[in-house]
C-alpha cells in the first residue's frame, strides 16, 4: 500500500516539476530573477539534513527488525528532529521572501515555488508525525512503512531541489 | 516492502548522497548558465534518486522492480533536461 502512495506522490510532484520547467520556457529571465531571491545554500544544507534523516530512518528499520526497540527509538528521534530543522530552514526562507513583499502572486516562478515546496513541507510534517507514531508502535512492519514514507519525502526533495533552486 | 541495505552500505549511500548534493550546489554557485547546468545537475539528481531507491528503500533486493523504477526515472530526468535546455 505504501508503494502505491509513493508512486502516486512521485507522479504528482513529477507533473508539477515538468509544468514548472514548461512554463519557464515562456519567461526564462523572469524565472531566473525569481530564483535569485531563494536561499540556494540553505536549500543545499536542507538536502544534507534530509538525507541524513533518511539514513537514521533506514538504520531504525534495521534496528526494529533486529528487535532492538530502544535503539530504533534513539535513531528515529534525531530523524524526526532533523525534519524539524528542515522545516525551520524552509520557514526562514519563506519569512525572508515575505519580507521582500514576495508572495504566491508575485510571479509564476514564486507560485510554483511556494506550491511545490509548501506541499513538500506538508509531507515533511506528516512524515515527522508518522515516524513518531511508528516509533511508539515499534513493530518492524510499522517502522518499515513509516521509513518508506520518509524516504519518499527524501526522494521528492532530491528532484525538487535541483530543478527549483539550481537550474 | 523491502529491507534497507546493511548499515555499512547505508553509510556509504549517505556519503554518496552528501557528495553528489555538494557537487550539484557547487556547480550552481559557480555561476554557470542554466543551459550548461541542466544535464550535469539532472544527472546528479538521477544518481541521488537511484541511491535512495536502491539503498534506503531497499529496492536493490528487488532488481526487476528497481530496473523499472530507474528506467522511468531516467526518462523523466531526460525530459526535465530537455525542458531546461529549451528554456535556455
Amino acid at each position: 500500500m505504501m508503494w502505491v502512495l509513493i508512486v502516486s506522490e512521485l507522479a504528482v510532484f513529477g507533473a508539477g516539476l515538468a509544468v514548472f520547467l514548461s512554463v519557464r520556457i515562456t519567461d526564462p529571465a523572469g524565472f531566473a530573477a525569481g530564483q535569485a531571491h531563494l536561499h540556494q545554500m540553505g536549500a543545499g544544507v536542507n538536502t544534507v539534513v534530509l538525507v541524513t534523516s533518511g539514513l537514521l530512518a533506514a538504520l531504525a528499520v534495521r534496528a526494529a527488525e533486529a528487535g532492538q526497540v530502544a535503539r530504533m527509538r534513539w535513531l528515529l528521534a534525531p530523524a524526526i528532529l532533523l525534519g524539524g530543522v528542515f522545516l525551520a530552514l524552509k520557514a526562514s526562507e519563506y519569512i525572508d521572501l515575505f519580507a521582500l513583499g514576495i508572495g504566491t502572486e508575485t510571479h509564476a516562478f514564486h507560485t510554483f515555488h511556494f506550491l511545490l515546496t509548501g506541499f513538500h513541507a506538508a509531507h515533511v510534517l506528516a512524515g515527522m508525525i508518522l515516524l513518531a507514531v511508528v516509533g511508539w508502535i515499534a513493530s518492524p512492519r510499522a517502522v518499515e512503512t513509516g521509513a518508506a514514507f520518509w524516504h519518499m519525502v527524501d526522494l521528492v526533495w532530491v528532484l525538487l531541489f535541483p530543478v527549483i533552486y539550481l537550474l | 516492502m523491502s529491507t534497507p541495505a546493511s548499515p555499512r552500505r547505508l553509510i556509504r549511500a549517505w556519503a554518496a548522497l552528501i557528495a553528489q548534493s555538494a557537487l550539484a550546489t557547487a556547480l550552481a554557485l559557480w555561476g554557470l548558465s542554466a543551459k550548461a547546468l541542466a544535464v550535469p545537475i539532472l544527472l546528479l539528481a538521477f544518481l541521488k534518486a537511484r541511491v535512495i531507491l536502491r539503498d534506503y528503500l531497499g529496492l536493490a533486493q528487488a532488481p526487476d522492480i528497481a530496473r523499472g523504477f530507474l528506467l522511468v526515472l531516467a526518462l523523466f530526468c531526460a525530459a526535465l533536461a530537455g525542458l531546461a535546455l529549451a528554456a535556455g
